[in-house]
């Protein structure tokens, strides 16, 4: 009896196996509701076609996955500051308590956490960045993001918030799934 | 001297004829343009059109008539663009992709077998489109993207599955639906 209810189970997990397998695609979700006007709008899209579209994409100031940032005047290195960025230990970086604004940025658990209320628009933005979408920044020495490879990251995100803004005029949340 | 009943040759041949004819017209891709209008004088139009005979009379246009009609360059540029969201888009499986709820209207993107479902409910009309996307992602393929070309009509009608294409019910009752069979 034993044996027959092992080898049902084990039947069971070799056809579960294909089946979850096969069902790999990564979404990008972005839902915007805004207060003012009523409107609600949900994208689902997969991960893959926004990547593709993203590497086809050649305009002014976006080529082939890639934006410049405009910030030419600006000497940064960003390899030095992304690494200082993953290898710090857990805490907050930055705290900053003014008039219009609170801004937090601090890491905890293998994760960046930016957070944001700014008084004049009653809005507080919350990002979520995951080392591994750390570790996908890349930034030239032209100031240029290579966004591709930054969403390339989200397809080894475990599931969950990227970004969220609540505001008077809009709530925002961006995750992956 | 008697004659033998039955079929002649000459009904023989008619009736082959008629048989060939009808099966031809069966296996054609037809386009059916359903319109109708609303009471009292309540007007049903249904007009048949073969895409064979689309494709016949759009090739006995002259080709300087397309040579001129050529397109933005801006249209070639997003070649790639558009013919790598519709790759992708052929592969991504069955989903709600966009959907959007404002005060006026409602639409809604989806994806559905081969086919991309767009629905639109305003306040002032009601709108389905069925986009046949491998249909549509072969013509673009073998699109130039610089002229105008009415083939590129034709494949991308004749792609697409038998049902209602593309049906607009405007909210004073009028009716349009473009049908493939």
């Amino acid at each position: 009896m034993k044996s027959t209810l092992t080898a049902v189970l084990a039947a069971m997990l070799i056809v579960a196996l294909p089946i979850a397998a096969s069902d790999q695609t990564r979404w990008l979700n972005v839902h915007v509701t805004e207060a003012e006007e009523g409107a609600n709008v949900e994208i689902h899209l997969p991960l893959q076609l926004v990547l593709a579209v993203i590497n086809s994409v050649d305009v002014d100031n976006f080529h082939a996955g890639k934006v410049d940032l405009e910030i030419s005047d600006a000497d940064i290195d960003w390899p030095q500051l992304l690494a200082a960025v993953k290898d710090s230990p857990d805490g907050e970086f930055v705290k900053v308590d003014a008039d219009d604004a609170r801004v937090r940025v601090s890491k905890s658990a293998g994760t960046l956490y930016v957070h944001v209320e700014e008084n004049d628009d009653n809005a507080i933005v919350d990002v979520s960045l995951p080392m591994a979408v750390i570790d996908g920044l890349d930034i030239d020495e032209n100031n240029q993001i290579d966004i591709a490879a930054l969403l390339s990251t989200f397809d080894h995100l475990p599931n969950g918030d990227l970004v969220t803004v609540n505001s008077d005029e809009a709530t925002v949340r961006v995750w992956v799934e | 001297m008697h004659r033998q009943s039955g079929v002649s040759t000459v009904g023989a041949v008619l009736l082959a004829g008629l048989a060939a004819t009808l099966a031809t017209l069966l296996m054609m891709d037809w386009m059916f343009v359903d319109v109708q209008t609303p009471e009292p004088e309540s007007i049903h139009i249904m007009v048949p059109f073969p895409l064979l005979a689309g494709r016949v009379a759009a090739g006995i246009v002259p080709d300087d008539v397309f040579r001129d009609a050529e397109m933005p360059p801006e249209v070639l540029q997003q070649r790639e663009v558009v013919l790598t969201a519709l790759r992708e888009l052929a592969d991504t499986p069955d989903a709600t992709l966009v959907r959007v709820d404002a005060d006026d209207a409602i639409v809604n993107i989806s994806k559905t077998g081969d086919d991309l479902l767009v629905s639109v409910d305003a306040d002032d009309a009601r709108v389905r489109c069925k986009i046949p996307v491998d249909g549509i992602l072969d013509a673009l393929e073998g699109w130039d993207w610089q002229t105008a070309d009415p083939d590129l009509i034709f494949d991308i009608l004749g792609s697409a599955s038998m049902g209602e294409l593309v049906t607009v019910e405007a909210e004073d009752g009028t009716r349009v639906a473009i049908k493939m069979w």
